[in-house]
């Protein structure tokens, strides 16, 4: 009986140094980042995997299909969207529709300085404000992409390469966590990750087919209302969305500035307005209870505190990785409650 | 020494001898013997080696199953709660528990090593996952299950009608002692 609570002993050590890599690894952000963002695709695409794997292909050959696909996919919009990108950018540096936006800006300028005045406030001069806050934002993207863009290569390579091994042999991994588990808890173990396994794919290939969809939606109605840079408003929308109560704004939000600064046209500004009214409805009726199907229910004010922490700890990416995170601690507290009272531990 | 590429593309310059005699000894369970080489090592990679030490739990009785375990090598004995009485022993290449691959009812008796043993555990997510990647190898598994347990059902069956009449001799035997 010693040896087996020795063996014990040393399994549940092994447990806590993993727990502490693990930790380490969190501590160093980026690698943090790299390894949550692979993980998250390996699991979202996991069952494309296996159905092709099903098709008689080996685990091996069947990632590296999917990775040459994804690929081919990368290196289309890089040389289909990154060339409209291009010129937008410039767009935007030279200064090109500043006309209407002035135009506009002097509609709301002259509305508000009659307000100011019939308050006994100062001067309001929006136009000066926002030319600094577009040079600022117009400065600050070449210096991100000078200090940033190590950080961002290492990222871009690593990160399929991650994700390569994840979806290769997530199965040895799990297998061999497993094995590391004490006998009296190594069904139980298995039960409540097969559980886990099955919830957590479900609301994570949810949430994946949800933004993609959004995404799509929005970018197609930017298109008809001939939004400028619809198709990064677009895919910034379909990935904001993940982000509950702020995220819905923030895409509309996007879509606004570039309408109302950009062309300076208030009445395409609530047609945008309109149209993501209707397509967060949409979203809300249709999508969701189709893509995601059973929620993981959180509370609202979790999910606020969640985002704050989230947002402060890892920036934009945590905050659209907090709540799948959130829901996934849940998913563990729920499952391993229901599971522990199946088993009978001394 | 495992080279990168082969640790990158996962092949084997030599068989583990380990993973050989798994796989020898699966061929030899009649749960796995119409399968091939290739089908018996599919099953080998999802199988779980547990190692448990004289007088360790598998599992108790009234628990909920995952799956099967096989004997690799020991002796593990069968109990019925709370009496601990033994109704099986066994041993190497014997396999308990294959109901649960089917359903999640709870067990019907707890395991015991009764020695020091080495057991592969098989268990149903592992199958259902065999089933998505390899329907044709998982229907065959899943097939060959089902013809053990009713095959386990049809004795316990016998046992019972055999345990029957011989109650009913015994009352029988009872009231005539009365009378």
């Amino acid at each position: 009986m010693l040896a087996g609570q020795t063996r014990n002993i040393i399994h549940i050590s092994a447990l806590f140094v993993a727990v502490f890599l693990v930790m380490v690894i969190l501590y160093v952000g980026h690698v943090a980042e790299i390894v949550i963002v692979a993980g998250l695709l390996a699991y979202i695409l996991d069952p494309v995997v296996t159905a092709i794997e099903e098709r008689g292909l080996s685990r091996t050959a069947a990632t590296a299909l999917i990775m040459s696909l994804i690929t081919l996919v990368v290196v289309v919009f890089w040389y289909t969207v990154i060339p409209i990108a291009i010129v937008q950018f410039k767009a935007l540096q030279a200064g090109a529709g500043v006309t209407p936006a002035s135009q506009a800006l002097a509609r709301i300028e002259g509305q508000l300085r009659d307000i100011c005045q019939s308050l006994g406030l100062g001067p309001v001069n929006l136009a000066e404000e926002l030319g600094k806050f577009k040079t600022s934002v117009v400065l600050k993207i070449p210096n991100f992409i000078i200090n940033d863009s190590p950080a961002l290569l290492i990222g871009l390579v690593m990160t399929p390469f991650v994700m390569f091994f994840i979806l290769k042999d997530a199965r040895q991994f799990k297998k061999y966590f497993i094995s590391l588990v004490p006998n009296r808890y190594f069904e139980f173990t298995l039960d409540l990750m097969y559980k886990m396994d099955v919830q957590l794919g479900n609301y994570l290939r949810g949430q994946f087919i949800d933004a993609l969809v959004f995404g799509l939606l929005a970018t197609g109605a930017l298109w008809t209302l001939d939004v400028p840079y619809f198709v990064f408003i677009g895919i910034f929308s379909g990935l904001a969305n993940l982000i509950p109560f702020v995220g819905p704004l923030a895409g509309a939000g996007a879509a606004l500035v570039a309408v109302v600064l950009e062309q300076g046209d208030l009445i395409r500004g609530f047609y945008v307005l309109l149209a993501f009214v209707i397509l967060k409805l949409v979203d809300d009726i249709a999508i969701q209870p189709l893509a995601v199907g059973k929620h993981v229910d959180l509370h609202p004010m979790v999910i606020a505190l969640a985002i704050l922490v989230g947002g402060h700890i890892f920036g934009i990416l945590g905050m659209l990785l907090v709540i799948p995170f959130v829901g996934f601690l849940k998913v563990v507290f729920e499952e391993s409650i229901d599971t522990y009272r199946r088993y009978r531990f001394d | 020494m495992t080279t990168p590429w082969a640790r990158i593309f996962g092949y084997k310059s030599d068989h583990k001898q380990e993973d050989v005699s798994t796989i020898d000894l699966l061929a030899r369970l009649p749960l796995f013997e119409d399968l091939s080489r290739r089908e018996l090592a599919a099953v080998e990679r999802i199988l779980h080696r547990r190692h448990y030490i004289r007088g360790e739990i598998i599992f108790r009785q009234g628990e909920r199953g995952m799956g099967m375990y096989i004997v690799q090598q020991g002796s593990v004995a069968i109990t019925s709660e709370p009496e601990n009485h033994e109704l099986f022993e066994l041993k190497d290449g014997d396999f308990f528990g294959e109901v649960a691959l089917l359903d999640e009812s709870p067990r019907s008796a707890t395991a015991m090593a009764k020695t020091d043993c080495s057991v592969f555990g098989f268990f149903q997510p592992d199958l259902f996952g065999l089933i998505e990647r390899d329907s044709r190898l998982g229907v065959k598994i899943v097939l060959r299950v089902a013809r053990f347990v009713g095959q386990r059902l049809r004795q316990a069956n016998e046992r019972a009608h055999t345990l029957s009449l011989e109650l009913d001799s015994l009352k029988q035997a009872v009231l005539g002692a009365e009378r």
